[in-house]
């Protein structure tokens, strides 16, 4: 199956999930603050602010760096997430405002 | 703009750490955005109080990140001995006078004023697991629902070494601080022709580039100001710990003839009055005896039970970081037993995983089965040239333990100006993360 489709498919099933209580940590928090300290606390600030950003731009971003021929630091860092875990980081940073 | 050089000597004059102007300054010269404060939530309904020894890239990473993720229902008490924190991270680039011990000074107001976390400044002596209280070396008492302890590493004390003058001639400079400046002196007031000699204690020991990185960084100023100079580096590991291709074309290509490095060293003793190491490959004679003694977790650890991995770490489980032998008390960074490496930009996210285990604790919630860190690391080998490592880590349910996962894995094919650059950058993201 395509790649890219599940990956869609997450993230349309993601951000249609209903709201938790509040003692519930976000879904995807934990896995995207391995973003924080080169992008700033929740992707504010840092080398580029991806709070804000939409979640398929995240996403395609990391899919080409895990591709990358000669890796710089981000593209080897990328290659450490299965789909499902750049579609959680991805939802997490679209959705921060 | 401000220009990293100078604002180095505004930020060296505020000594105690950085303001929010100080921040945007410095963010600027580096080419990266400043921090920027979130706000502490005030209806996330976890409760509890939280008591972290130690203020280090652990200890400050987790302090904030409780509150920023639990809000204001946990209480959260950080107790650290100095006054500022001094990073260790960049003090290489003390010894060849690019920066300045006090532009590496981070204070701890921004965790007060911005994360409401309290700051005592003090001494941990003793932990009372059962009472769930800690006890500063001044008698006073702090009770916790639960301890984050992250003290850093100790050394031991090579044999000669044993007194405070001998010490003072011969200083390791691992730990960041006066004994930083005392080294770059010492380079400072070496002859042409002289002989630098440093060592690496066997592993696990913190930075694991950091030791090869010292030998570049020295080894280029040495060549530009005292010429004929040499840097012996005794190594007690079989080869060298980590970025085996830079560091072996760093040694070999970059800065051959002037370090010369010996693996499989054993320090027999120490003579400080005539400055001579007695090692498994003879007397070696320096004009600066720069050795790293072997580690073991802050003392804070041992003193009170927790040292059960070869009686100097605790082990831990990594999905909390709660210490095996001691249910209630957490230990994160330098000091823990974990298949991550002793560095900073980890300990800042066992720092994370920490955090949110212990909320999760809090609200009777199950830990988060698949945590992930990371580990990222620069590495000077001239003044304007860099090589970095990184490594992407998630638990493995087999092993329990933090594996790397295979791709993510990996350093970099070259040193360039490219990753100096970099390098300042990521610096101080990551500084920002933990203590802005
Ligand atoms: C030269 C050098 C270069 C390095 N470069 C890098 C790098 O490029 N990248 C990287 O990721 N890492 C690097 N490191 C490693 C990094 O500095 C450490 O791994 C990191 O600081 C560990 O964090 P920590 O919080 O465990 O300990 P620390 O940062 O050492 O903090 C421990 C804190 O606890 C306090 N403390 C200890 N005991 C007590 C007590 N009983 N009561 C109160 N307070 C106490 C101490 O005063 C200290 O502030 C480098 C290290 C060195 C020496």
């Amino acid at each position: 199956m395509n790649q890219s489709r599940i990956i869609r498919g997450l993230v349309l099933a993601l951000a249609a999930a209903p709201a938790f209580a509040q003692t519930t940590p976000p879904s995807g928090r934990l896995l995207a603050s391995n973003c924080f300290q080169c992008h700033g606390t929740n992707g504010k600030g840092g080398v580029e602010t991806l709070a804000g950003k939409s979640a398929s731009e995240i996403v395609k971003e990391l899919k080409e760096m895990q591709g990358k021929a000669t890796p710089k630091m981000m593209d080897m860092h990328a290659r450490g997430y299965t789909d499902a875990e750049i579609a959680l980081i991805a939802n997490y940073f679209a959705a921060q405002r | 703009m401000v220009k990293r050089r100078d604002f180095i000597k505004m930020a060296g004059a505020a000594g105690l750490g950085l303001s929010a102007a100080g921040w945007s300054m410095l963010a600027a010269a580096d080419g990266v955005a400043a921090p920027v404060a979130v706000g502490v939530p005030t209806n996330t309904g976890i409760k509890g109080r939280v008591v972290v020894i130690g203020g280090g890239m652990a200890g400050a990473t987790v302090a904030k990140y409780l509150r920023i993720w639990g809000g204001t229902g946990v209480d959260v008490t950080l107790i650290e001995r100095d006054s500022a924190y001094s990073s260790n991270i960049m003090s290489n680039l003390v010894l060849n006078g690019s920066r300045t011990m006090s532009s590496l000074q981070y204070g701890y107001g921004n965790l007060t004023s911005r994360y409401g976390v309290k700051m005592v400044k003090g001494d941990v002596a003793t932990i009372d697991p059962v009472g769930r209280s800690v006890t500063l070396a001044s008698g006073t008492r702090y009770a916790y629902d639960r301890l984050v302890v992250a003290p850093g590493v100790d050394f031991d004390i090579l044999p000669g070494l044993e007194t405070a003058a001998a010490q003072a001639k011969v200083p390791h400079a691992w730990k960041a601080g006066p004994q930083t400046t005392a080294l770059r002196n010492m380079i400072t007031a070496m002859p042409n022709g002289g002989v630098f000699v440093m060592s690496i204690p066997g592993k696990p020991y913190r930075c694991p580039p950091g030791p090869y990185e010292r030998a570049c960084v020295v080894a280029d100023w040495l060549k530009k100001n005292r010429p004929g100079s040499k840097v012996i580096v005794l190594d007690a590991n079989p080869g060298i710990t980590a970025e085996v291709h830079s560091f072996t074309d760093a040694f070999n290509v970059v800065h051959a003839g002037v370090i010369e490095y010996q693996p499989n060293v054993t320090i027999n003793s120490v003579d400080a009055t005539n400055m001579t190491v007695n090692t498994s490959i003879g007397n070696i004679h320096g004009n600066v005896l720069n050795l790293i003694p072997p580690h073991r977790a802050g003392k804070v650890i041992a003193a009170n039970g927790l040292a059960d991995s070869g009686g100097k770490w605790t082990s831990v489980d990594v999905l909390s970081y709660e210490a095996k032998v001691a249910p209630g008390i957490h230990v994160i960074g330098d000091a823990s037993a974990t298949t991550q490496p002793k560095a900073g930009h980890i300990a800042n996210q066992e720092a994370k995983v920490c955090a949110d285990a212990i909320l999760r604790l809090f609200s009777g919630r199950a830990l988060d089965p698949s945590p992930h860190t990371n580990s990222a690391c620069y590495s000077p080998i001239t003044f304007e040239t860099a090589s970095w490592l990184t490594a992407n880590f998630a638990y493995d349910p087999v092993t329990k333990t933090m594996q790397p996962v295979a791709p993510s894995s990996g350093e970099a094919a070259a040193r360039s100006k490219d990753n100096f650059e970099e390098m300042n950058k990521w610096f101080t993201a990551l500084m920002g993360d933990s203590f802005a």
